[in-house]
Protein backbone atom coordinates (compact mmCIF):
# COMPACT_ATOMS: atom_id res chain seq x y z
CA UNK A 1 0.00 0.00 0.00
CA UNK A 2 2.72 2.27 0.85
CA UNK A 3 4.54 1.67 -2.15
CA UNK A 4 1.92 2.50 -4.14
CA UNK A 5 1.06 5.23 -2.73
CA UNK A 6 4.18 6.62 -3.15
CA UNK A 7 4.40 5.68 -6.78
CA UNK A 8 0.91 7.37 -6.98
CA UNK A 9 1.90 10.60 -5.40
CA UNK A 10 5.03 10.66 -7.99
CA UNK A 11 2.62 10.24 -10.91
CA UNK A 12 0.62 13.21 -9.65
CA UNK A 13 3.33 15.25 -8.46
CA UNK A 14 5.08 14.71 -12.00
CA UNK A 15 2.49 16.19 -13.64
CA UNK A 16 1.57 18.52 -11.03
CA UNK A 17 5.15 19.73 -11.67
CA UNK A 18 5.01 20.39 -15.49
CA UNK A 19 2.04 22.43 -15.11
CA UNK A 20 3.66 24.72 -11.77
CA UNK A 21 7.10 24.98 -13.34
CA UNK A 22 5.64 27.04 -16.45
CA UNK A 23 3.02 28.84 -14.10
CA UNK A 24 6.08 30.08 -11.83
CA UNK A 25 8.07 30.59 -14.80
CA UNK A 26 5.85 33.40 -15.96
CA UNK A 27 4.65 34.41 -12.82
CA UNK A 28 8.46 35.21 -11.89
CA UNK A 29 9.63 36.80 -15.13
CA UNK A 30 6.40 39.03 -15.27
CA UNK A 31 4.89 39.14 -11.88
CA UNK A 32 1.32 38.32 -12.43
CA UNK A 33 -0.60 35.29 -12.36
CA UNK A 34 -1.64 33.74 -15.58
CA UNK A 35 -4.40 31.67 -14.99
CA UNK A 36 -5.29 30.92 -18.14
CA UNK A 37 -1.94 29.27 -17.84
CA UNK A 38 -4.36 26.08 -17.71
CA UNK A 39 -6.36 26.43 -20.68
CA UNK A 40 -3.15 26.42 -22.50
CA UNK A 41 -2.63 22.83 -21.48
CA UNK A 42 -6.51 21.64 -21.98
CA UNK A 43 -6.04 23.26 -25.92
CA UNK A 44 -2.90 21.28 -26.26
CA UNK A 45 -4.73 18.26 -24.87
CA UNK A 46 -7.61 18.90 -27.14
CA UNK A 47 -5.82 19.60 -29.95
CA UNK A 48 -3.93 16.52 -30.31
CA UNK A 49 -7.52 14.77 -29.86
CA UNK A 50 -8.36 16.92 -33.10
CA UNK A 51 -5.08 15.88 -34.93
CA UNK A 52 -4.53 12.51 -33.80
CA UNK A 53 -8.55 11.08 -33.48
CA UNK A 54 -10.41 12.58 -35.33
CA UNK A 55 -7.55 14.08 -38.63
CA UNK A 56 -6.00 11.18 -38.41
CA UNK A 57 -2.45 12.09 -38.37
CA UNK A 58 0.89 10.14 -37.35
CA UNK A 59 1.07 9.98 -33.59
CA UNK A 60 4.66 11.42 -33.23
CA UNK A 61 3.78 14.08 -35.66
CA UNK A 62 0.16 15.03 -33.87
CA UNK A 63 2.18 15.08 -30.57
CA UNK A 64 5.18 18.22 -32.20
CA UNK A 65 2.19 19.65 -33.64
CA UNK A 66 0.22 19.83 -30.23
CA UNK A 67 3.42 21.31 -28.53
CA UNK A 68 3.84 24.04 -30.69
CA UNK A 69 0.53 25.19 -30.99
CA UNK A 70 -0.20 25.30 -27.28
CA UNK A 71 3.23 27.57 -27.08
CA UNK A 72 1.45 29.23 -29.91
CA UNK A 73 -0.94 30.02 -27.49
CA UNK A 74 0.79 31.10 -24.79
CA UNK A 75 2.60 33.66 -26.77
CA UNK A 76 -0.47 35.18 -28.83
CA UNK A 77 -2.79 35.32 -25.04
CA UNK A 78 0.80 37.61 -24.07
CA UNK A 79 1.04 39.53 -27.04
CA UNK A 80 -2.47 40.33 -28.10
CA UNK A 81 -4.07 40.28 -24.52
CA UNK A 82 -1.53 41.16 -21.78
CA UNK A 83 0.76 42.94 -24.15
CA UNK A 84 -1.91 45.65 -25.01
CA UNK A 85 -3.14 45.92 -21.05
CA UNK A 86 0.34 46.29 -20.04
CA UNK A 87 0.74 49.85 -22.98
CA UNK A 88 -1.91 51.13 -21.16
CA UNK A 89 -0.41 50.79 -17.77
CA UNK A 90 -2.72 48.05 -16.27
CA UNK A 91 -1.43 47.18 -13.20
CA UNK A 92 -0.89 43.29 -11.80
CA UNK A 93 -4.80 42.87 -10.65
CA UNK A 94 -6.07 43.92 -14.25
CA UNK A 95 -4.17 41.04 -15.58
CA UNK A 96 -5.12 38.45 -13.20
CA UNK A 97 -8.73 39.31 -14.11
CA UNK A 98 -7.71 39.43 -17.15
CA UNK A 99 -6.27 35.95 -17.29
CA UNK A 100 -9.74 33.91 -15.35
CA UNK A 101 -11.56 35.45 -18.36
CA UNK A 102 -9.30 34.21 -20.76
CA UNK A 103 -9.54 30.97 -18.57
CA UNK A 104 -13.70 30.88 -19.01
CA UNK A 105 -13.54 32.15 -22.95
CA UNK A 106 -11.10 29.46 -23.60
CA UNK A 107 -12.81 26.68 -21.76
CA UNK A 108 -16.32 27.81 -23.03
CA UNK A 109 -14.74 27.78 -26.65
CA UNK A 110 -13.67 24.08 -25.76
CA UNK A 111 -17.13 23.03 -24.56
CA UNK A 112 -18.76 24.83 -28.14
CA UNK A 113 -16.34 22.76 -30.62
CA UNK A 114 -15.83 19.38 -28.76
CA UNK A 115 -18.91 19.11 -26.19
CA UNK A 116 -18.56 18.43 -22.67
CA UNK A 117 -18.90 14.77 -22.67
CA UNK A 118 -15.42 13.07 -21.98
CA UNK A 119 -12.94 12.30 -24.96
CA UNK A 120 -10.45 10.23 -24.88
CA UNK A 121 -7.33 10.27 -27.52
CA UNK A 122 -7.16 6.56 -27.40
CA UNK A 123 -3.84 5.55 -28.79
CA UNK A 124 -2.42 3.73 -25.55
CA UNK A 125 -4.49 0.47 -25.10
CA UNK A 126 -5.38 0.08 -21.52
CA UNK A 127 -1.69 -1.70 -20.87
CA UNK A 128 -1.92 -4.01 -17.95
CA UNK A 129 0.45 -2.74 -15.23
CA UNK A 130 4.29 -3.54 -14.15
CA UNK A 131 4.63 -4.88 -10.91
CA UNK A 132 7.69 -2.97 -9.06
CA UNK A 133 7.69 -3.33 -5.31
CA UNK A 134 4.83 -4.55 -4.48
CA UNK A 135 3.57 -1.23 -6.44
CA UNK A 136 1.46 -1.34 -9.96
CA UNK A 137 2.45 0.97 -12.74
CA UNK A 138 2.30 1.26 -15.92
CA UNK A 139 4.32 1.95 -19.02
CA UNK A 140 2.71 5.11 -19.88
CA UNK A 141 2.74 6.12 -16.12
CA UNK A 142 6.78 5.46 -16.52
CA UNK A 143 6.40 7.75 -19.48
CA UNK A 144 5.41 10.76 -17.80
CA UNK A 145 7.89 10.63 -14.77
CA UNK A 146 10.41 10.17 -17.04
CA UNK A 147 9.45 12.86 -19.70
CA UNK A 148 8.93 15.26 -16.51
CA UNK A 149 12.32 14.79 -15.03
CA UNK A 150 14.08 14.98 -17.73
CA UNK A 151 12.15 18.25 -18.85
CA UNK A 152 12.78 19.92 -15.65
CA UNK A 153 16.47 19.32 -15.48
CA UNK A 154 16.52 20.49 -19.65
CA UNK A 155 14.69 23.99 -17.74
CA UNK A 156 16.67 24.35 -15.31
CA UNK A 157 20.16 24.13 -17.27
CA UNK A 158 18.30 25.98 -19.79
CA UNK A 159 18.10 28.83 -16.83
CA UNK A 160 21.81 28.45 -15.74
CA UNK A 161 23.25 28.55 -18.98
CA UNK A 162 21.76 30.03 -21.86
CA UNK A 163 21.51 33.57 -22.81
CA UNK A 164 17.89 33.81 -22.53
CA UNK A 165 17.24 31.66 -19.62
CA UNK A 166 19.79 34.22 -17.69
CA UNK A 167 18.27 37.07 -19.16
CA UNK A 168 14.94 35.20 -17.47
CA UNK A 169 16.22 35.53 -14.62
CA UNK A 170 17.54 38.98 -14.36
CA UNK A 171 14.04 40.39 -15.79
CA UNK A 172 12.80 38.30 -12.69
CA UNK A 173 14.97 39.61 -10.67
CA UNK A 174 15.13 42.91 -11.63
CA UNK A 175 13.26 44.63 -14.74
CA UNK A 176 14.21 48.29 -14.24
CA UNK A 177 18.21 47.37 -14.26
CA UNK A 178 17.90 44.49 -17.12
CA UNK A 179 15.97 47.23 -19.47
CA UNK A 180 18.98 49.90 -18.47
CA UNK A 181 21.67 47.08 -19.80
CA UNK A 182 19.68 46.87 -23.00
CA UNK A 183 17.52 43.46 -22.02
CA UNK A 184 14.28 44.09 -23.81
CA UNK A 185 11.64 42.58 -20.93
CA UNK A 186 8.52 42.95 -23.54
CA UNK A 187 10.81 40.29 -25.56
CA UNK A 188 11.72 38.13 -22.07
CA UNK A 189 8.27 38.12 -21.26
CA UNK A 190 7.40 36.68 -24.66
CA UNK A 191 10.27 34.02 -24.22
CA UNK A 192 8.59 33.15 -20.79
CA UNK A 193 5.33 32.44 -22.37
CA UNK A 194 6.59 30.35 -25.31
CA UNK A 195 8.94 28.05 -22.85
CA UNK A 196 6.52 28.09 -19.95
CA UNK A 197 3.66 27.32 -22.54
CA UNK A 198 5.44 25.06 -24.19
CA UNK A 199 5.67 22.66 -20.85
CA UNK A 200 2.22 23.37 -20.04
CA UNK A 201 1.38 21.77 -23.85
CA UNK A 202 3.39 18.56 -22.80
CA UNK A 203 1.64 18.57 -19.40
CA UNK A 204 -1.71 18.66 -21.68
CA UNK A 205 -0.08 15.67 -23.81
CA UNK A 206 0.56 13.79 -20.82
CA UNK A 207 -3.06 14.30 -18.88
CA UNK A 208 -4.59 13.53 -22.45
CA UNK A 209 -3.08 9.92 -22.23
CA UNK A 210 -3.60 9.10 -18.55
CA UNK A 211 -6.77 10.58 -18.10
CA UNK A 212 -9.25 11.83 -20.43
CA UNK A 213 -10.01 15.31 -21.55
CA UNK A 214 -13.01 17.25 -20.62
CA UNK A 215 -13.29 21.02 -21.04
CA UNK A 216 -12.82 21.90 -17.50
CA UNK A 217 -9.42 20.32 -16.95
CA UNK A 218 -7.17 23.32 -17.62
CA UNK A 219 -8.93 25.15 -14.05
CA UNK A 220 -8.79 21.87 -12.73
CA UNK A 221 -4.78 21.31 -13.10
CA UNK A 222 -4.07 25.08 -12.79
CA UNK A 223 -5.68 25.16 -9.37
CA UNK A 224 -3.01 22.13 -8.38
CA UNK A 225 -0.16 24.04 -10.35
CA UNK A 226 -0.79 27.09 -8.69
CA UNK A 227 -1.27 25.23 -5.32
CA UNK A 228 2.07 23.74 -5.50
CA UNK A 229 3.81 26.73 -6.27
CA UNK A 230 2.69 28.49 -3.59
CA UNK A 231 3.44 25.49 -1.27
CA UNK A 232 7.12 26.03 -3.08
CA UNK A 233 7.38 29.41 -3.35
CA UNK A 234 5.79 30.77 -5.98
CA UNK A 235 8.69 32.78 -7.78
CA UNK A 236 11.01 30.16 -7.64
CA UNK A 237 11.01 27.45 -10.33
CA UNK A 238 12.96 24.95 -8.78
CA UNK A 239 10.53 26.13 -5.44
CA UNK A 240 7.32 25.17 -7.50
CA UNK A 241 8.62 21.87 -8.35
CA UNK A 242 9.11 20.90 -5.03
CA UNK A 243 5.72 22.06 -4.08
CA UNK A 244 4.21 20.26 -6.87
CA UNK A 245 5.86 16.96 -5.33
CA UNK A 246 4.75 17.57 -1.90
CA UNK A 247 1.36 18.13 -3.18
CA UNK A 248 1.35 15.09 -5.41
CA UNK A 249 2.41 12.72 -1.93
CA UNK A 250 0.09 14.75 0.10
CA UNK A 251 -3.08 13.92 -1.69
CA UNK A 252 -2.36 10.39 -1.85
CA UNK A 253 -1.54 9.67 1.02
CA UNK A 254 -4.11 11.66 2.32
CA UNK A 255 -6.94 8.42 1.38
CA UNK A 256 -4.83 6.78 3.61
CA UNK A 257 -6.49 8.65 6.07
CA UNK A 258 -10.13 10.20 4.29
CA UNK A 259 -11.76 8.90 1.75
CA UNK A 260 -10.42 9.18 -2.03
CA UNK A 261 -12.72 11.46 -2.89
CA UNK A 262 -11.30 14.21 -0.68
CA UNK A 263 -8.22 14.84 -3.29
CA UNK A 264 -9.19 17.66 -4.06
CA UNK A 265 -10.14 19.12 -0.47
CA UNK A 266 -6.59 18.19 1.01
CA UNK A 267 -4.97 20.74 -1.97
CA UNK A 268 -7.22 23.64 -1.07
CA UNK A 269 -6.27 22.78 2.73
CA UNK A 270 -2.89 22.64 2.28
CA UNK A 271 -2.88 25.88 0.19
CA UNK A 272 -4.82 27.70 2.88
CA UNK A 273 -2.68 26.81 5.43
CA UNK A 274 0.47 28.16 3.04
CA UNK A 275 -1.48 31.75 2.57
CA UNK A 276 -2.18 32.07 6.04
CA UNK A 277 1.26 31.28 7.49
CA UNK A 278 3.81 31.22 5.08
CA UNK A 279 2.87 33.05 1.63
CA UNK A 280 6.12 33.28 0.66
CA UNK A 281 6.42 29.50 0.28
CA UNK A 282 9.23 26.78 1.68
CA UNK A 283 11.90 28.84 -0.85
CA UNK A 284 10.97 32.13 -0.28
CA UNK A 285 12.64 34.61 -3.22
CA UNK A 286 15.50 36.66 -1.75
CA UNK A 287 15.42 39.40 -4.92
CA UNK A 288 13.40 42.82 -5.47
CA UNK A 289 13.76 44.14 -2.29
CA UNK A 290 12.54 47.57 -2.74
CA UNK A 291 15.13 47.76 -5.29
CA UNK A 292 13.71 50.15 -7.89
CA UNK A 293 15.10 52.48 -10.09
CA UNK A 294 13.45 56.29 -8.79
CA UNK B 1 31.42 65.04 -26.35
CA UNK B 2 28.02 65.57 -24.90
CA UNK B 3 25.55 68.34 -25.08
CA UNK B 4 22.39 69.20 -23.67
CA UNK B 5 20.21 71.95 -25.30
CA UNK B 6 17.48 73.47 -23.29
CA UNK B 7 16.13 70.35 -22.11
CA UNK B 8 12.61 70.27 -20.81
CA UNK B 9 11.89 66.59 -18.97
CA UNK B 10 9.94 64.77 -15.99
CA UNK B 11 7.56 62.52 -15.45
CA UNK B 12 3.99 61.78 -16.46
CA UNK B 13 3.44 65.44 -17.85
CA UNK B 14 4.80 66.78 -14.84
CA UNK B 15 8.16 68.94 -16.05
CA UNK B 16 10.85 68.56 -13.52
CA UNK B 17 13.93 70.32 -15.62
CA UNK B 18 13.15 73.83 -16.92
CA UNK B 19 15.42 74.12 -19.97
CA UNK B 20 18.84 73.03 -19.05
CA UNK B 21 22.15 73.80 -20.82
CA UNK B 22 24.72 71.36 -20.04
CA UNK B 23 28.13 70.26 -21.54
CA UNK B 24 30.73 67.74 -21.01
CA UNK B 25 34.25 67.60 -22.74
CA UNK B 26 36.36 64.41 -23.37
CA UNK B 27 38.06 62.64 -20.98
CA UNK B 28 36.29 65.36 -18.18
CA UNK B 29 34.33 64.25 -14.54
CA UNK B 30 31.56 66.42 -14.36
CA UNK B 31 29.73 66.80 -10.62
CA UNK B 32 25.80 67.64 -10.86
CA UNK B 33 24.86 68.82 -7.18
CA UNK B 34 21.89 69.97 -5.77
CA UNK B 35 19.35 69.85 -2.98
CA UNK B 36 16.60 66.68 -3.09
CA UNK B 37 14.40 67.14 -5.77
CA UNK B 38 16.25 69.63 -7.48
CA UNK B 39 16.34 66.98 -11.08
CA UNK B 40 19.61 65.73 -10.75
CA UNK B 41 18.47 62.31 -11.44
CA UNK B 42 16.24 63.32 -14.15
CA UNK B 43 19.07 65.23 -16.08
CA UNK B 44 21.03 61.24 -15.84
CA UNK B 45 17.99 59.96 -16.79
CA UNK B 46 16.98 62.26 -19.48
CA UNK B 47 19.92 61.25 -21.50
CA UNK B 48 19.50 57.98 -20.98
CA UNK B 49 15.77 57.90 -22.27
CA UNK B 50 14.25 56.87 -18.79
CA UNK B 51 11.67 60.13 -18.30
CA UNK B 52 9.39 61.95 -20.91
CA UNK B 53 11.49 64.76 -22.91
CA UNK B 54 8.93 67.66 -23.76
CA UNK B 55 11.72 69.61 -25.59
CA UNK B 56 15.13 69.89 -26.03
CA UNK B 57 18.00 68.20 -27.74
CA UNK B 58 20.58 66.14 -26.12
CA UNK B 59 23.97 65.89 -28.74
CA UNK B 60 26.32 62.69 -27.91
CA UNK B 61 29.30 63.50 -30.43
CA UNK B 62 27.75 65.44 -32.59
CA UNK B 63 24.98 63.07 -33.58
CA UNK B 64 21.31 63.74 -31.82
CA UNK B 65 20.37 60.96 -29.26
CA UNK B 66 17.63 61.88 -27.74
CA UNK B 67 15.07 59.57 -26.85
CA UNK B 68 16.97 56.70 -28.50
CA UNK B 69 16.21 53.12 -27.13
CA UNK B 70 18.47 51.92 -24.51
CA UNK B 71 20.76 49.34 -26.42
CA UNK B 72 21.69 52.20 -29.24
CA UNK B 73 23.01 54.43 -26.68
CA UNK B 74 24.89 51.55 -24.81
CA UNK B 75 25.98 50.79 -28.38
CA UNK B 76 26.75 54.62 -29.35
CA UNK B 77 29.08 54.76 -25.72
CA UNK B 78 27.00 56.02 -23.08
CA UNK B 79 26.89 53.45 -19.90
CA UNK B 80 24.30 54.51 -16.70
CA UNK B 81 24.49 53.31 -13.37
CA UNK B 82 21.42 53.66 -11.74
CA UNK B 83 21.13 54.81 -7.84
CA UNK B 84 21.12 52.49 -4.85
CA UNK B 85 23.37 49.73 -5.91
CA UNK B 86 21.12 48.23 -8.37
CA UNK B 87 22.00 44.92 -9.50
CA UNK B 88 20.56 41.55 -9.80
CA UNK B 89 20.91 40.02 -6.58
CA UNK B 90 19.77 36.72 -7.28
CA UNK B 91 22.69 36.16 -10.51
CA UNK B 92 26.17 35.52 -9.52
CA UNK B 93 28.57 38.28 -9.76
CA UNK B 94 29.97 36.81 -13.13
CA UNK B 95 26.37 36.87 -14.30
CA UNK B 96 25.34 40.22 -13.33
CA UNK B 97 28.54 41.10 -16.09
CA UNK B 98 27.30 38.77 -18.29
CA UNK B 99 24.02 40.72 -18.35
CA UNK B 100 26.16 43.83 -18.49
CA UNK B 101 27.28 42.63 -22.12
CA UNK B 102 23.81 41.23 -23.11
CA UNK B 103 23.62 43.61 -26.33
CA UNK B 104 27.32 42.52 -27.30
CA UNK B 105 27.33 38.91 -29.61
CA UNK B 106 31.15 38.67 -29.77
CA UNK B 107 32.12 36.73 -26.54
CA UNK B 108 36.10 37.60 -27.14
CA UNK B 109 35.30 41.03 -26.26
CA UNK B 110 33.09 40.00 -23.39
CA UNK B 111 35.97 37.81 -22.26
CA UNK B 112 38.35 40.55 -22.72
CA UNK B 113 36.06 42.96 -20.71
CA UNK B 114 35.51 41.41 -18.06
CA UNK B 115 38.97 40.30 -16.69
CA UNK B 116 39.73 44.62 -17.25
CA UNK B 117 37.11 44.85 -15.07
CA UNK B 118 38.23 42.21 -12.89
CA UNK B 119 41.66 44.22 -12.47
CA UNK B 120 40.01 47.40 -11.87
CA UNK B 121 37.69 45.28 -8.94
CA UNK B 122 39.82 42.58 -7.87
CA UNK B 123 37.41 41.90 -4.79
CA UNK B 124 34.60 41.12 -7.66
CA UNK B 125 37.22 38.45 -9.38
CA UNK B 126 37.45 36.53 -6.07
CA UNK B 127 33.62 36.53 -5.31
CA UNK B 128 32.40 36.00 -9.06
CA UNK B 129 30.71 32.85 -8.63
CA UNK B 130 28.81 34.15 -5.10
CA UNK B 131 25.37 35.68 -5.60
CA UNK B 132 25.53 39.33 -6.02
CA UNK B 133 23.05 39.50 -2.57
CA UNK B 134 25.55 38.01 -0.72
CA UNK B 135 28.08 40.98 -1.59
CA UNK B 136 28.80 43.84 0.91
CA UNK B 137 27.35 47.02 0.40
CA UNK B 138 30.06 48.66 -1.16
CA UNK B 139 30.97 45.79 -3.22
CA UNK B 140 27.40 45.64 -4.74
CA UNK B 141 28.12 49.52 -5.62
CA UNK B 142 31.30 48.53 -7.35
CA UNK B 143 29.48 45.29 -8.84
CA UNK B 144 26.89 48.06 -10.31
CA UNK B 145 29.88 50.55 -12.15
CA UNK B 146 31.62 47.37 -13.14
CA UNK B 147 28.25 46.05 -14.94
CA UNK B 148 28.55 49.60 -16.74
CA UNK B 149 32.28 49.23 -17.08
CA UNK B 150 32.55 45.86 -18.78
CA UNK B 151 29.81 47.86 -21.96
CA UNK B 152 33.45 49.75 -22.58
CA UNK B 153 31.97 53.44 -22.41
CA UNK B 154 33.21 56.74 -23.33
CA UNK B 155 30.58 58.20 -20.59
CA UNK B 156 29.72 56.92 -17.90
CA UNK B 157 26.54 58.52 -15.79
CA UNK B 158 26.89 57.84 -12.27
CA UNK B 159 23.80 58.70 -10.19
CA UNK B 160 24.60 58.69 -6.43
CA UNK B 161 27.41 56.16 -5.94
CA UNK B 162 27.84 56.90 -2.48
CA UNK B 163 24.64 56.61 -1.08
CA UNK B 164 24.18 54.46 1.80
CA UNK B 165 27.54 54.28 1.86
CA UNK B 166 30.52 54.15 5.29
CA UNK B 167 32.47 57.54 4.75
CA UNK B 168 35.72 55.13 3.85
CA UNK B 169 33.63 53.13 0.77
CA UNK B 170 32.99 55.93 -0.48
CA UNK B 171 36.30 57.18 -0.47
CA UNK B 172 37.00 53.89 -2.02
CA UNK B 173 34.50 54.43 -4.87
CA UNK B 174 35.67 57.91 -5.54
CA UNK B 175 38.81 57.09 -6.14
CA UNK B 176 37.78 54.02 -8.25
CA UNK B 177 35.86 57.16 -10.28
CA UNK B 178 38.93 58.82 -10.70
CA UNK B 179 40.94 55.97 -11.38
CA UNK B 180 38.23 55.05 -14.30
CA UNK B 181 38.61 58.80 -15.56
CA UNK B 182 41.60 59.01 -16.01
CA UNK B 183 41.68 55.75 -18.72
CA UNK B 184 39.74 58.66 -20.78
CA UNK B 185 35.73 57.69 -19.54
CA UNK B 186 33.98 61.06 -19.56
CA UNK B 187 31.91 60.78 -16.75
CA UNK B 188 28.87 62.40 -15.24
CA UNK B 189 28.45 62.27 -11.42
CA UNK B 190 25.27 63.24 -9.37
CA UNK B 191 25.99 63.48 -5.66
CA UNK B 192 24.12 64.11 -2.55
CA UNK B 193 27.52 64.20 -1.20
CA UNK B 194 28.62 67.76 -2.96
CA UNK B 195 31.88 68.63 -1.41
CA UNK B 196 33.58 64.84 -2.41
CA UNK B 197 31.92 65.05 -5.72
CA UNK B 198 33.38 68.94 -6.54
CA UNK B 199 36.59 67.40 -5.63
CA UNK B 200 37.16 64.75 -7.70
CA UNK B 201 35.52 66.80 -10.65
CA UNK B 202 36.74 69.74 -13.42
CA UNK B 203 33.77 71.14 -13.39
CA UNK B 204 30.24 71.54 -11.23
CA UNK B 205 26.86 72.35 -12.36
CA UNK B 206 24.66 73.06 -9.44
CA UNK B 207 21.38 72.41 -10.01
CA UNK B 208 17.95 74.13 -8.19
CA UNK B 209 14.30 73.72 -9.08
CA UNK B 210 14.92 71.99 -12.27
CA UNK B 211 17.09 75.06 -13.58
CA UNK B 212 21.28 75.17 -13.50
CA UNK B 213 21.90 77.46 -11.03
CA UNK B 214 25.51 77.94 -10.79
CA UNK B 215 28.25 76.07 -13.05
CA UNK B 216 32.01 76.27 -12.56
CA UNK B 217 35.59 74.47 -11.01
CA UNK B 218 36.35 73.61 -7.51
CA UNK B 219 36.32 77.33 -6.46
CA UNK B 220 32.34 77.02 -6.60
CA UNK B 221 32.45 75.50 -3.17
CA UNK B 222 33.20 79.20 -1.85
CA UNK B 223 30.16 80.42 -3.67
CA UNK B 224 27.63 82.22 -1.00
CA UNK B 225 24.79 80.24 -2.53
CA UNK B 226 26.62 76.89 -2.14
CA UNK B 227 27.38 77.86 1.39
CA UNK B 228 23.88 78.65 2.06
CA UNK B 229 22.48 75.61 0.37
CA UNK B 230 24.69 72.82 2.05
CA UNK B 231 27.06 74.37 4.47
CA UNK B 232 25.07 76.52 6.21
CA UNK B 233 25.16 75.22 9.15
CA UNK B 234 28.73 73.82 9.24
Amino acid sequence: MFNQLLINGLIAGAIYALVASGFSLIYSVCKFVHFAHGVVIALAGYFLYFLFSIVGLNFGFSIILAIIFASLSGFLINQIVYRQLRKRKAGNTILLIASVALLIFFESLILILFGADVKTIGYIKIAKGIEIFKAIITPLQIVIIAVSIILLVVLFLFMKKTKIGKAMRAVADNKDVAEIVGISSEKIYSWSFIIGSAIAGIAGILVGLEQNLEPTMGTNLIIKGFTAAIIGGISSVPGSILGAFLLGFAENFGIWFLPSGYKDAIAFIILFIFLLFRPQGIIANQSGKGSRVK
Amino acid sequence: MLKIKNLRSGYNGIEVLHGVDFEIKPAEIVAIIGPNGSGKSTLLKSIFNLCEIYSGAIIFKDKDITKLPTHYLIQEGISYVPQGRQIFSNLTVKENLEMGCFIMDDHEIFKRNVSDVFSKFPVLKERQNDLALHLSGGEQQMLAIARALVQDPELLLLDEPSLGLAPKIMKEIFEKIVEINKEGVSIIIVEQNAKQAVEIAHRTYVLENGSIVLEGGKEILKDERIKNIYFGGE
